[in-house]
Formats: C-alpha cells, structure tokens, sequence
C-alpha cells in the first residue's frame, strides 16, 4: 500500500497556542483541523491570545487569515498589535492576513459567512482562520433558526478542510447554551477578569477540549508585552512523597532549637513557625537561611515586605557576609503581594525549585498571601502543592505566619488552617506584662520525637537564641 | 500551470465517492486545478456502475456511503477484470487503514481534507500505475 505522502495519519495532531503554558494546560496545544472558541468580556485578552498562536504559527506556505467581522476596524486591530513582542511585520500580508467581511455580512446577512469561507479555503489554502467577532454575526440573523443553518454549514465546511479555526467572541456563560457553535466546537476556552480592590486579575479557563485531558480549573494570567504570561494552575506532584525522603537531620540555624527537635528536622520537611508581630520569625527564619548556606546548601529567600536591598542590611546585622552568601547560593525573592496574583508568586517559587538546585526555602510570611488572595481557598490548595514539591525534590522549608494574639499572649489559632500542610509546626509566644518575653514551643513534628517543655526565645541584634 | 496526472495529453479520470456536500465541493475544486477530470457518485452502487462505464484510472472513495460501503465497493472493483487498472485511494474519516489495505486498496489517507496531500497521493499512485503498466506491457 502506497504510504501517503505530506503528513502523517495522526488523529491527534496538535497547533501550539504560542503559549508554553497555555500548551501545557490544553494537554499540549489545541488540536489541529478543529473549532475552538475563544471566549471572554471585552478586555479580557481574546485577541491576544489568538494574535500570539498566529505569529507563533505564521510560517512559509500556507498562511493564516484573521477575519474581521463587526466589532472592530481592521486598522485599528493593526495598530494594537503592533505594541506586542511577537508582531513580525515581515509577516503580515503574506503568512499573516487581515479580512474585513464586515459589510458583507452586513449588506448579505450571516448566510454569506459560509460560501465566503469556502472560496477564501479555494484561494489561499488558509491552514488557520480566525473569525473575530464570531458572537456579532448572531446579530444580524433574523432568525435563531437562520444562525442555526449557518452554524451547522459552517461546521459542516470547516470539518471538511485541513484548516484550525478560532472563533473570537464576547460570551458569557449564559451563551454557552444558547448559541450552536458551542455544541460543534471541539474546544472552549474562557478568558475573564475580576476586579480585586484596585487591581484585576485574569484567568483562563478550559471549558472544553474534545478527546484530550487537560488541567482545569483557572489559571491566571497576565498581560505583558510579550503577550499572555500564563501561571497554570499548581498541582500536586504525581510521585508519591515520603515525609523523610533525605534521611539526614538539618540544623534550624538555632542550637537551642535544635535540641528541642531532637537534633534538628528531618531534611525535606516543611516547618511552619507561627507568632504575632515582633516576636521573631524572620530573625528565626533568617538563621535558618544562613544555616544552609553556611553548608553550601543553594538557599531560597522569598519575602513580601523588604526588598532585596532591605533585607540585605538584616541579614548583614546578623553576621552574614552577603556577597559571599551569593556566592554559595543564596537567593533573593522580593514580591509585592499588593501587586501580584498568589498565583504568579507561588508559581513563581516552584518555576525556582523545580530543578532540584535549590535545596532551602523561606516563605516569609505565608500571612502575606493570604492578605492577597482574593480567594483563601485556592491559596490553600496552592500551598499545600508547593509544600508537596518541596517534598518530592527534597527542599527543606521554613514557612512563617503572622498570628494574632490571644489573651494570655499566646498565638490564635489561625495557624491551624495551615497546619496541616507542615511536618513541623512551632509557636512563638509574647508574655510578661510588657509581652516583650518570647518563649517557644514545638507544636507537632512528624516521624521525630521533641521536647514538649516551653522554652525562653531571646531575641537580640546577635539573633535568636533559645534556652 | 498545474502539473498533469500521468500523461501531457491525457487528463487522468478520477472518480469521487463522496456525499458530504463540502468534501465533494472542495475534491471537484482542488483536483480539477490540478488537472484531474472529476466524476461524482454518492454511493457505492452507484459508483460501481459508473466505474464499469467511464473506466476511471483512479476511485477516490469514503469507507461511509450509502448502499454499498467503501470497503466494499473496493472489493467489488478487485473483482472485476475490466476495472484491473484502477487505483482505489479510500479517503476517509475514519481511522481504516488496515481495513483498507486488507480491502485491496492501494493507499489510504484520513479526512480531513490536505489538497497538497491529496493531490501528491494521487499523483504518485497515478506514476505507481503508469510503470506497472509499462512493467507488464514489456513481459
């Protein structure tokens, strides 16, 4: 049998979005000769998602063709695309095409999409078409039967030619039912924003994705010069994670500490040391850093409240020779949590552990993420994740949380929403009458035995010591 | 100047067993720029009579017609001496290789439509043909 010549029989060839991210979310990429449908309000960054996968795509051949319907002048489309990273002009007009069938569709109504469609695939061969706005050409039926003739004409003429379409449209979800192109798409994927106090955050959703997993749920986004910056959603790891995946004890940085641990914690644990404002986390959270590059062990800060520069001079007061630190891998992450998405700093930490080079980490202060989430369950679920990671790549971590206070000094329980996530969780507590006396106890570790007794917690410009 | 099947004064025959209005549309389209002559039959039956009549060089078929299925019309047309000669390429939507081939095709390609693909698949089966002619008209 003569073996086909100019492409394979694979059912499931895929076109990459341009989007490493976005591929890695839809399993892949899109599936190729397939309807996807690209929803979301305007300004939701429709048109850059689909503008990126065209430039990503454009090559010699056969080219693309982004047609324009009502919702917006070509020129004006033109000039915006202009501002991004990936715009080639090289490209357009050739591998990249612009169509106007606006005052078609006006002057002839939806029927003339199809036959349109159908001599532009007989006149250039187009290998992708992108139709923006598909959801405008529903107002100029008469008739919902009419839209539901064109629809399926359309899917009719679409599935018969090697070509990968994107329909662009201003859905909302209530649209999903209502209109036929969802039902004879093969994906559907939903950009959207919410307003968070003086800031938005982006999402993408998959709502679809025919013969293919893909990752659900949202993921955020953001839109930068380089077009959509994706953080996909984080999962647990596949392995399964043993609670002492390194058989080894590790210093806290704090002798005395240590010896409430028994010698330590076990290395790739988590410790989530909790206590209010002032009592000593970061000093505490400091020595744990410096404990492991004292050891040449590559050290991950993450902080949301001094910068780099900032907390340079801390970690100077407390003896650290901090280009030298450098040197043996310390590293630095200064992020506003006023600015940012969780989604983009907690991803943004496991993009700096996940190769293994780093082997601690300090998240100083967990609380702070939580101030920023707009939604503290996700922010569970994302931590709980990356604390997973930590234990499958074998990073031992320090997070700290920012309690309130009870009345007799001690920590509320507010920690206990994260407790559960930690191998190892200590308290720190004020007293006295002033609540300037510190002491600290070990709440819980798992598979190690500890010192159960309150101890004295001194916090001086030489750091922290327990006695 | 589109390329000619086989020979510069013979405009190959190629019949089209096909009824989704769009493949038909798009097959008619691509193969006549090429250079192809293009009959249409919309099922199998109907293709078989029309082979016996106009002798295509080529059945371009979809595994599902009415009638008298793809697979079986290949079959039909490996029994017929006076159709020897004609190529059967099953196009279609289903993943059928292996039945196709055990079918006596001679080639398969899956849907959705690639012209170039489908034009170049043709194009060497029509070569393909033309020595096995040659081959055999020599011994």
């Amino acid at each position: 049998m003569t073996t086909p010549v100019g492409g394979s029989n694979d059912q499931f060839p895929r076109i990459s979005t341009g989007n490493p991210q976005a591929d890695l979310v839809l399993g892949g990429g899109l599936p190729a000769n397939s309807i996807n449908i690209i929803m979301g309000q305007p300004g939701t960054g429709k048109t850059v998602f689909a503008e990126q996968l065209l430039f990503s795509n454009a090559g010699p051949g056969r080219p693309i063709v982004y047609v324009s319907t009502l919702s917006e002048p070509m020129a004006k489309m033109v000039s915006y695309v202009q501002r991004f990273s990936y715009f080639d002009e090289n490209k357009l007009g050739t591998e990249i095409q612009y169509e106007d069938i606006g005052p078609l569709l006006a002057s002839d109504g939806p029927a003339a999409l199809v036959p349109w469609l159908s001599a532009l695939i007989k006149r250039v061969s187009p290998k992708i078409i992108v139709i923006d706005s598909f959801r405008a050409i529903h107002d100029l039926a008469s008739s919902p039967p009419e839209t539901r003739r064109m629809v399926s004409d359309l899917a009719g003429l679409l599935t018969a030619y090697d070509v990968t379409v994107l329909l662009l449209g201003e859905y909302t979800a209530a649209d999903i039912e209502r209109y036929p192109e969802f039902a004879v798409s093969d994906a559907i994927i939903q950009l959207a924003r919410q307003s968070l106090g003086t800031r938005d955050e982006r999402y993408l959703r998959v709502l679809k994705l025919r013969g293919s997993s893909y990752r659900e749920g949202q993921h955020a986004f953001r839109i930068t010069n380089d077009g959509i910056q994706l953080f996909p959603r984080l999962i647990s790891p596949r392995e399964a994670t043993t609670y002492a995946p390194r058989l080894e004890r590790t210093s806290t940085g704090v002798s005395g500490l240590d010896a409430m641990l028994d010698s330590g914690v076990w290395a790739g644990t988590t410790t989530l040391l909790v206590g209010p404002t002032g009592s000593g986390k970061t000093t505490m959270a400091m020595h744990f850093a410096m404990e492991g590059i004292a050891h040449k062990e590559p050290t991950l800060y993450v902080n949301f409240q001094e910068n780099p520069a900032q907390l340079a001079r801390t970690f100077t007061l407390l003896g650290l020779d901090m280009p030298k630190a450098r040197e043996n891998g310390l590293e630095l992450m200064y992020v506003s949590p006023v600015e940012l998405q969780i989604d983009s700093i907690v991803v943004g930490i496991f993009e700096r552990i996940k190769d293994g080079r780093i082997r601690r980490v300090v998240v100083d202060a967990v609380g702070d993420l939580v101030t920023a989430a707009s939604d503290t369950q996700r922010l569970h679920d994302y931590l709980y994740s990356l604390v997973q990671h930590f234990a499958v790549n074998g990073v031992t971590s320090l997070l700290t949380f920012e309690s309130g206070i009870s009345d007799d000094g001690s920590p509320d329980v507010a920690e206990q929403r994260f407790s559960y996530m930690a191998d190892n969780v200590l308290a720190i507590a004020l007293g006295g009458e002033e609540r300037t006396r510190r002491t600290i106890r070990v709440v819980k570790t798992r598979n190690s035995g500890h010192d159960p007794v309150v101890r004295e917690l001194e916090i001086t410009s030489a750091g922290a010591r327990v006695s | 100047m589109p390329e000619q099947g086989v020979s510069k004064n013979h405009r190959a025959l190629i019949l089209v067993v096909e009824r989704d209005p769009h493949v038909r549309d798009l097959e008619a389209f691509f193969l006549n720029e090429a250079g192809f002559g293009v009959e249409f039959a919309a099922d199998g039956e109907a293709a078989l009579t029309m082979a016996r009549e106009i002798k295509p060089e080529i059945i371009i078929t979809e595994v599902l017609v009415p009638k008298l299925d793809g697979l079986a019309l290949c079959r039909a047309v490996r029994k017929e001496a006076e159709l020897k000669d004609t190529v059967v390429l099953v196009f279609s939507i289903l993943a059928a290789q292996s039945r196709a081939r055990e079918a006596g095709a001679d080639a398969f390609l899956m849907k959705p439509l690639a012209e170039q693909r489908l034009v170049q698949t043709v194009r060497e089966l029509l070569a393909e043909r033309a020595s096995a002619k040659a081959v055999a008209a020599r011994t």
